[in-house]
């Protein structure tokens, strides 16, 4: 059958030569590219497990894989060395015919590992079911209730009153770097929920190593309390449940301030709405002070003197992509944003998106329109962008 | 038995697929097991449709809703044209096994009469449906007025196209019944055909049930 | 012991076409599956290359986002439904007949409608690439992104892989019902069910599940359909539908999916490892238990794909998914113990056999975690779950049915394949896939949600998916080896004789290729290795 008869010393030999080849090639296709493989082995092995838990749920939750990848750990060692041990050790050996034992089974061998594997698995059952009852609940006695809106493609938070229901402050901007992110009492409970505008999102924080679905039609809950000694860090999130081509886009922060500060903080930005009344659900900018980022303008021309540019918000994306100012002339934007319910605004920076911000109009949910004035500015390259959603990009020349 | 290494021939003949048993088990015929395997996934297919008829109906405030049309809760008639479409339909699960019995005892006149009027009971069964689909739709219940249109016609409708295959099974049996390919050593088709009618009608009995008959619910004040 | 070849005349080929178009012999149907589901397994892996060429570095470098959703959604639905189940429906077709020493299907002509369905699905599907674009919510499809809203997969391509799935699972079906009839209705005398070989038995447990599964998904999509198309409110939330309704429905199918995805590659593992340890099967009994039993159970955990929607009764379903891990720990000691003591031929199909034990056993393990909830409410929905899906169904059934083809296709060509080839593609291919699918584990605990087109350059997630896209392209060089294998084989091979491989089953006292209707005489069947056993004239040690 095989062509030339080869001893297995040889056989193995050459086998262990090709397999090397193989690794080191690829090794060396990797440092080619830039990977480094010293980090990447690092990863490698620290990564198998999750990060450390900032929250006194995502700790318990650690606790228990720690359990369940010891046993893992233990079972694979086990079995792969057995298949192993077993494929080396039993190998034909050249010219030998001998029929071995035709054992066909051992109905022992089939109880030990019938019984063994489910004592193991109820454990592992059990324990897994005592954390859930301690990290899988929502109590409305929760001190601080904050809700996250699910949109496609934005993270909306609207920070609740005791009552669960009347809004006090409504963040826009997702991430804690451009300004927003979802704030947080460090050791306090916090009943989160979640509710979608449109399709199913999912609400992670890879840090509480916990997630939750957010599904239109329903209101999921859970509460979560952010260790003490975590205060001051931001901690990053995403939509974890595909909901279309800006999936990948829908980042979040959350950012753990003191106690104090966070209330110091809330305290500040729910001032009473002009009319006097709670806001329905929903990402409605209620309470919100006038629209913010300019001064009032003195000494220059009256605002509304120079031109109006037309700018559409329309699929998560500007119908525009450049636009055109006159130098040193305040000038307005009609801005309309035609998402219903997602929130939009219009924001220009010097030079490049990431550039520094220059002007940020209010941000506010479609279908609506405002009209933004914006002060003069110095002839230059400047990008406008949406703060919301920073994929939204154009370019404006002032000249 | 002695233990031997003799092999045992298979008979063959000059066409080799002739003379292979159509199957070395007794009991019932293949085309019959198919038939009961083919009706098993049909109930599964089924069970999709009648699981998500509970789920929607469990979550609704109040079963039949109201109809915005006129304001008024849904209301399904059984009279003049479901309630005996219904008994037309359980007639002709009846004539359908006369028939096989018919044939059983190669009494192909008794056969072909008895699937004659079967085939004409579903026909008219289909037509007695979709007059009353007309009706609805006029007052107002459409595939698209909320969950309990939707439910209404997805499952009356599929039931409606499984009753249409079940006619056109049984005319082609009557048709080959006409032909004289089936006696009474020699009727696979007509059992297999008269099974699927029976599971047809079984699905309508509990359909009708469920969509005529189980009591709604009002929504809590 | 007798060996005829009914040698056919030549024809012209012309005929030749003809008569592959129209066969319902199960032989030629069987390979018509195996040349259709290879021809999508490949295009299916050339969308995978794709995007591990988009992930490699951060930033959207080579595809929009829109674009990236419908290459993952496509590379995960043709490998499903027309490369893996088909592929192993195709085996059953050619081998099982034969095992059990009948002449063809039970009933050919539907077995070669069910055939020919594939590739129109195939097609439907297809076309999305030409009617602005596919699906791309995902093989799941969720609603409401598979609504008809505003920002979701509305197109037709959506619409067209709704149609196309209910084909196929269709001809699924079909399939099943063949199977059953033909193994409960035309084993040789002497076959009884305990003397089947475990290949036929896995072959009964998957046709049972598919007949039971496979409808409750049609029911699914055509309510979808019915949603998208004619203003239904099954799954829409606006009108009083229920997204996760669908979540459930389609579940029900798509968990005991992945056991009709795993049980034949299972079965053809639990071919190869006797013959190639030269050992019975050890705990055949037990071994059907164990089959039967993850059938039965595989009915009864679906909501744990649901555990973070927050309306699933979890402990339930946990304890459930946990208790499946027994049978297939009982298979894996069996396989093991097969080899133990043995005298093990270390040929190519027994190198994917150990492969699948040693890669299958990973995705057992990594399965176990997402068991558990609270860890699945941080794994789920990320590249811990990609591993895991890949690790039991590329390392487990991907590496099954390469060890099937390498052992049956002496008999289908009469050819063997080269042995050092197929030594140098199982050694790229297991070093390929691990460099490919074991870095997501990390990536997933790291916080790398699933069927993202980009990735923050901060994240840390850099370097690991640079390690995974060279895997794939690794997979990718080792999958040329095996086309080279193929070609050359088909052309120059070995000539195999009825029974290269000295192996147990009816399949191999026939003719390579058999003639129609496999047989002219038939050994005495009296075990579950009736070759064996008239090889040894039962002398051996029982």
């Amino acid at each position: 059958m095989s062509s030339s008869p080869r001893s297995r010393t040889s056989q193995t030999a050459i086998f262990a030569v090709a397999v090397g080849a193989a690794i080191i090639g690829l090794s060396l296709v990797l440092v080619g590219l830039g990977v480094n493989l010293l980090d990447a082995g690092h990863i490698f092995v620290t990564g198998l497990f999750p990060p450390v838990a900032v929250t006194t749920e995502g700790a318990q939750i650690r606790d228990l894989y720690t359990i369940v990848f010891l046993i893992a750990a233990a079972i694979f060692i086990v079995v792969e060395g057995l298949i192993i041990w077993t494929v080396i050790r039993y190998r034909r050996k050249p010219g030998d015919d001998t029929l071995p034992p035709q054992t066909h089974g051992n109905n022992i061998a089939e109880l030990i590992w019938t019984i063994v594997p489910t004592v193991l698995v109820i454990f592992m059952f059990v324990i897994s079911w005592q954390t859930l009852s301690a990290v899988d609940k929502s109590s409305d006695e929760a001190q601080t209730k904050i809700r996250a809106v699910a949109g496609q493609f934005q993270w909306t938070f609207d920070y609740l009153a005791p009552d669960g229901k009347t809004i006090l402050y409504t963040e826009f901007i997702p991430l804690a770097s451009a300004g927003g992110g979802m704030n947080v009492p460090a050791g306090r409970t916090v009943q989160l929920s979640l509710v979608s505008n449109d399709v199913i999102h999912a609400f992670y924080v890879p840090q509480f190593l916990f997630k939750r679905d957010v599904v239109p039609g329903r209101v999921n809950q859970f509460d979560f309390t952010v260790n003490e000694s975590d205060v001051g860090q931001t901690f990053r999130g995403q939509c974890a449940e595909l909901c279309g081509s800006g999936h990948a886009i829908m980042l979040f922060e959350v950012t753990a301030m003191s106690a104090a500060e966070f209330d110091t903080w809330l305290a500040g930005k729910a001032q009473p709405a002009p009319s006097g009344e709670p806001a329905a659900s929903g990402p409605a900018p209620s309470g919100q002070p006038a629209p913010s980022g300019q001064p009032a303008p003195s000494g220059q021309p009256a605002p509304g003197a120079g031109e109006t540019l037309q700018v559409t918000a329309q699929g998560v994306k500007f119908n525009e992509s450049a636009l055109t100012a006159t130098a040193e002339t305040p000038f307005r934007i009609d801005f309309k944003n035609e998402d219903p319910g997602t929130p939009h605004n219009v924001a220009i920076h010097q030079g490049s998106p990431t550039g520094q911000e220059v002007f940020k109009g209010e941000i506010f949910p479609g279908v609506a329109e405002k009209t933004y004035d914006v002060p003069a500015l110095p002839a230059g390259a400047y990008a406008f962008v949406c703060t919301v959603h920073p994929n939204m990009t154009g370019t404006l020349t002032v000249q | 038995m002695a233990l031997t290494t003799e092999t045992h021939p298979v008979p063959t003949d000059h066409n080799p697929l002739a003379s292979m048993p159509h199957d070395t088990h007794g009991g019932i015929s293949n085309p019959v097991l198919g038939m009961l395997l083919f009706i098993t996934s049909e109930v599964m297919f089924f069970g999709g449709l009648f699981a998500a008829y509970f789920n929607l109906r469990a979550n609704a405030p109040q079963w039949p809703p109201i109809n915005p049309e006129t304001n008024e809760v849904f209301q399904l008639a059984i009279l003049p044209f479901v309630g005996p479409a219904t008994l037309l339909l359980i007639l002709s699960s009846v004539t359908c096994q006369v028939a096989v019995w018919g044939i059983r005892r190669d009494d192909r006149t008794a056969f072909l009469r008895a699937m004659a009027v079967t085939v004409i009971l579903g026909i008219i069964f289909l037509v007695m449906q979709l007059i009353d689909y007309s009706l609805l739709g006029s007052e107002g219940l459409t595939l698209s007025s909320g969950s309990y249109g939707t439910t209404y016609y997805t499952l009356t409708g599929f039931h409606g196209a499984h009753v249409f295959g079940g006619v056109v099974m049984l005319s082609v049996v009557l048709y080959r019944g006409m032909a004289g390919q089936f006696s009474g050593r020699h009727y696979d088709a007509v059992e297999a055909a008269s099974l699927y009618w029976h599971f047809v009608d079984v699905v309508w009995i509990l359909l009708f049930s469920l969509l005529y008959l189980l009591p709604g619910k009002t929504a809590a004040t | 012991m007798a060996t005829t070849t009914l040698t056919p005349a030549a024809s012209a080929s012309r005929s030749a076409l003809y008569a592959w178009l129209t066969t319902t012999d199960h032989k030629k149907i069987g390979i018509m599956y195996l040349i259709n589901s290879f021809f999508f397994f490949f295009f299916a892996g050339i969308l995978a290359l794709f995007v591990r060429t988009e992930l490699a570095q951060p930033g959207l470098q080579f595809v929009t986002d829109q674009t990236y959703n419908e290459l993952f959604t496509m590379h995960g639905t043709i490998m499903i439904f027309l490369f893996v189940i088909p592929i192993l429906a195709g085996f059953g077709n050619y081998v099982v007949p034969l095992q059990i020493g009948a002449p063809d299907m039970a009933f050919p002509r539907i077995n070669a409608l069910s055939f020919w369905m594939l590739p129109l699905g195939g097609i439907l599907l297809l076309l999305g690439f030409v009617t602005g674009g596919t699906a791309a919510a995902g093989w799941t499809g969720y609603p409401p992104l598979t609504e008809d809203y505003p920002l979701a997969s509305t197109g037709t391509g959506q619409d067209l892989w709704i149609v196309a799935l209910i084909l196929i699972g269709t001809s699924s079906i079909l399939g099943a019902i063949n199977f059953l009839v033909t193994i409960f209705k035309m084993r040789a005398p002497g076959m009884t069910l305990f003397r089947m070989p475990i290949l036929v038995w896995t072959v009964i447990v998957t046709s049972v599940l598919v007949l039971m599964a496979t409808p409750v998904i049609t029911s699914a999509l055509i309510m979808l359909f019915i949603d998208r198309n004619y203003g239904g409110s099954f799954f829409d939330p606006r009108v009083g539908g229920d997204p996760i309704l669908y979540q459930n429905v389609f579940w029900f199918y798509s968990h005991p999916a992945v056991y009709v995805m795993i049980l034949p590659a299972m079965g053809m593992v639990s071919e190869i490892l006797p013959v190639f340890s030269r050992k019975p099967l050890f705990g055949y009994k037990a071994f059907i238990f164990a089959t039967a039993a993850i059938g039965a159970l595989g009915f009864s955990v679906w909501a744990h794909h649901m555990f973070t929607t927050g309306a699933v009764y979890l402990p339930f379903f946990s304890i459930m998914t946990f208790l499946i891990a027994v049978p297939t720990g009982v298979k894996m000691f069996n396989w093991i113990f097969t080899m133990w003591r043995g005298q093990l031929m270390l040929k190519t199909p027994i190198l994917f056999a150990i492969g699948f034990l040693m890669m299958f056993l990973i995705g057992g393990i990594n399965g176990a975690f997402s068991a558990s909830v609270p860890v699945d409410f941080a794994v789920h929905d990320t590249y811990w779950v990609v591993a895991h899906l890949h690790y039991v169904l590329f390392g487990g059934s991907v590496f099954g049915i390469m060890g099937g083809l390498y052992y049956w296709f002496p008999k289908m060509t009469g050819r063997m394949m080269n042995e050092t080839i197929g030594k140098a593609q199982f050694v790229l291919m297991f070093i390929g896939f691990n460099m490919t699918f074991f870095p997501m584990h990390e990536l997933g605990l790291a916080g790398m949600p699933r069927r993202i087109a980009d990735y923050s350059s901060t994240a840390g997630w850099n370097d690991l998916n640079m390690v995974a896209t060279i895997g794939g392209f690794t997979i990718a060089l080792s999958m040329a080896l095996l086309l080279w294998n193929i070609f050359i084989s088909l052309r120059s091979g070995e000539p195999a004789g009825d029974d290269p491989w000295e192996a147990n089953t009816l399949e191999w006292a026939t003719s390579s290729p058999p003639p129609d209707y496999n047989f002219d005489r038939l050994p005495e069947i009296r075990s579950e290795r009736p070759l064996f056993d008239l090889r040894h004239g039962r002398t051996a040690e029982h």
